[in-house]
């Protein structure tokens, strides 16, 4: 083989490797997002108590309790969520209703139902989408972003892989979401929450993770503000349940009758 | 050299703020590790608030100089809510004010019996209520033409904030029905009359304000499609033919929503019920409509704006009201009357914005500013509120301006000036 032949084979091999490198089939990005999302919703109706504790500049400045009741959707797959607030006394007994990008709240002191934005929030700290419950794959196309090591709640190191998300659904809170999950089970370890404008509106974090509802399951997140890291929320869950939520507690004219056990 | 000093300070920037972003990062998070396990919370079946206020008032009474005088209220409201057995629940909620003011402004006790009522619900898609309950119709915020049961329900109006005027209103008395279905209800009400007269006694029930005629309402809402669900409303009463209404909000982006609401059929004009012996007064009945249509924006700073226009067409137009206040004080006090039992608006036109903003500033303080303008008399009452959210306790300062001459619609109001402030603690 004269010298030229070989360098046109060695290009020839190192071409065809590309292609397969290429072709090679990577981890299935939204294969993984499902099953991270599996990882924080139960796969049934359930209710959950959500605690929020928010400090600014290193100080506790305010909590508040809710009490969460959520079904998925059998039309779009997305969960649709009940928010009864708990506490503080100010706030008892008053409602919140998520059904795909419809949201409603409820006053028992006016009787009154109220359309809200999203963008409109019904509490200091954490926006109503954070409260809710999400399939993150069913509002978002994810891609895989790298392969890394990164320090995950606790500051332990694990080997993770960042998914991109980009917004696919109207009813997508955010524009674009890097989450990195496990990658060898698909547990979501952090993610950042970007807006239209690619400003960075929160990072979290998803740690504490216990055996719930028949899985080890992030039982806080902790929301650091995008604009001021001394802005935190630690969003706590406790009392997972499996629970019948009937769909006609799910839409607005329920919402005056709806009293728990 | 000079581009590798640059490199060498980019680095050393780079990796200062890499470094920078992991330790905030970190002190998030054992911030976090700091945080004490919460003491469960019991959801709990009542509410008690108490709420006092001092304050100055600029009173205003026709024909007088406007004198000044200094007020106190005290006021406890109570809300009960319990299942007494899984189908059956009770519910009781009153509020009693006791105001040291003089006659111009109100009673000095005033105690307002809002709901009373019990829900049986033998299946999650139906249920029957009977007793008093406030149901309460309406997407708009500031003029609702659809809350056909606001007529006399309130007996004591404390703030001026269209909220407050809503959570301080006594129910009706009535029997309802309901049946849902997935995205959709159909609520039927019959009311029926259980006094001729309102009883301004103090700790009267007062069913003479709510119950004085008989009446029914039907409501029908469904799902049609995502952000589409408008709620359709059949409204009778013995003094009038059938009324309709409709109710529809919708979102237009991530930080707007817009409303419609609309009531329409045939009656008399608000003057004509006001002056039913009146020979200068049309006394037949018309199609009217009434519409309060308007947007709320919210910002990502948590200030939400709700802007509003409304309509009244059985309100007497810019002309006829001109007239009425020059004219005859008799017919423009009884017309004035109507307006403020009925909750309705007194001209034709009006303009309403609400800005409320949460947090404003600093944590835990909320700003809410209302302006309502009459577009037929260019009258004006604004009203701002601080509110300083403590754990159980709240603390308020309060102020209310009308502006505009003696007989324009909040010009003529007894209270044209006040400040207050304001201590509310939850049991």
């Amino acid at each position: 083989m004269k010298p030229h032949q070989l360098s046109l084979f060695l290009l020839g091999v190192l071409l065809s490797a590309c292609a397969l490198a290429q072709g090679t089939p990577q981890p299935n990005a939204q294969a993984m997002l499902q099953a991270s999302d599996a990882v924080r919703n139960p796969d049934k109706a359930f209710g959950v108590t959500v605690t929020l504790i928010e400090y600014r500049n290193g100080k506790q400045t305010d909590t508040s309790t809710l009490g969460s009741y959520a079904k998925s959707d059998v039309r779009s797959g997305q969960f649709r969520t009940l928010i009864r607030f708990v506490a503080p006394a100010r706030d008892e007994g008053k409602l919140m209703l998520k059904n795909a990008n419809d949201f409603w709240f409820y006053d028992p002191s006016s009787r009154a139902s109220v359309r809200l934005s999203p963008q409109q929030r019904l509490m200091g700290q954490a926006s109503n989408g954070d409260v809710v419950t999400v399939n993150l794959a069913k509002d978002y196309q994810a891609k895989i972003g790298l392969e890394e090591e990164i320090a995950d709640g606790n500051r332990q190191m694990r080997h993770s892989t960042r998914l991109d998300l980009t917004a696919s659904s109207p009813e997508a809170t955010y524009n674009r979401i890097e989450l990195w999950v496990d990658s060898a089970n698909s547990q979501p370890l952090k993610a950042r929450f970007f807006s239209e404008s690619e400003r960075l509106l929160k990072t979290v974090y998803y740690r504490r993770y216990q055996p719930q509802l028949g899985k080890e399951r992030p039982t806080e997140m902790v929301i650091i503000d995008g604009l001021d890291a001394k802005w935190v929320t630690v969003m706590r869950y406790s009392d997972f349940v499996y629970r019948d939520v009937p769909d006609v507690w799910l839409q607005r004219d329920y919402l005056p009758n709806f009293k728990p056990e | 050299m000079q581009s590798k000093q640059a490199l060498a300070l980019l680095s050393i920037a780079l990796c200062a703020s890499v470094f920078a972003a992991g330790t905030t990062e970190d002190d998030a998070l054992n911030l976090a590790d700091t945080t004490k396990e919460s003491a469960p919370v019991e959801t709990s079946n009542w509410r008690l608030f108490t709420e006092t206020t001092v304050g100055r008032t600029t009173v205003h009474q026709s024909g007088q100089p406007d004198t000044t005088e200094d007020t106190e209220r005290l006021s406890f409201d109570l809300l009960v809510d319990k299942k007494l057995t899984p189908e059956l629940r009770a519910v009781f909620s009153d509020r009693l004010d006791l105001t040291n003011q003089s006659e111009a402004l109100g009673q000095k006790t005033l105690n307002s019996l809002k709901e009373t009522y019990l829900s049986w619900q033998p299946e999650n898609d139906r249920l029957l209520d009977v007793g008093r309950i406030n149901v309460r119709y309406g997407a708009a915020m500031g003029y609702n033409p659809t809350d056909f049961f606001r007529e006399g329900a309130n007996r004591s109006i404390t703030s001026f904030d269209p909220n407050a005027i809503r959570e301080n209103r006594m129910g009706t008395a009535m029997l309802r029905g309901q049946t849902l279905w997935q995205g959709g209800a159909l609520t039927a009400i019959l009311a029926p009359k259980l006094a001729d007269q309102p009883n301004n006694g103090d700790w009267s029930p007062d069913f003479g304000s709510t119950n004085n005629r008989n009446r029914w309402l039907v409501s029908v809402s469904h799902q049609l499609a995502d952000n589409f669900n408008p709620q359709l409303v059949l409204y009778g009463d013995q003094r009038q033919p059938v009324q309709m209404g409709l109710n529809l909000s919708m979102l237009v982006n991530d930080a707007t929503v817009a409303h419609v609401e609309w009531s329409g059929g045939r009656q008399k004009s608000l003057l004509a019920q006001a002056l039913p012996l009146s020979p200068s007064v049309a006394q037949d009945e018309a199609f009217r409509n009434r519409l309060a249509t308007g947007l709320t924006y919210t910002t990502a700073s948590k200030l939400s704006i709700t802007g509003e226009y409304h309509y009244n067409g059985a309100a007497v137009d810019k002309a006829v009201w001109n007239a009425l206040r020059t004219s005859s004080t008799l017919d423009y006090a009884n017309y004035r009357e109507l307006i403020d039992e009925q909750l309705d608006l007194t001209t034709r036109q009006a303009a309403f914005v609400r800005a409320s903003w949460l947090d404003a500033l600093i944590n835990r303080l909320d700003l809410t500013a209302v302006l309502r303008y009459n577009l037929d008399d260019h009258s004006k009452l604004s009203w701002m509120e601080a509110r300083y959210r403590l754990d159980k306790s709240e603390v308020a300062l309060q102020w209310l301006f009308a502006a505009n001459d003696d007989t324009s619609d909040y010009g003529a109001m007894a209270q044209r000036r006040y400040i207050q402030a304001l201590f509310r603690y939850y049991f």
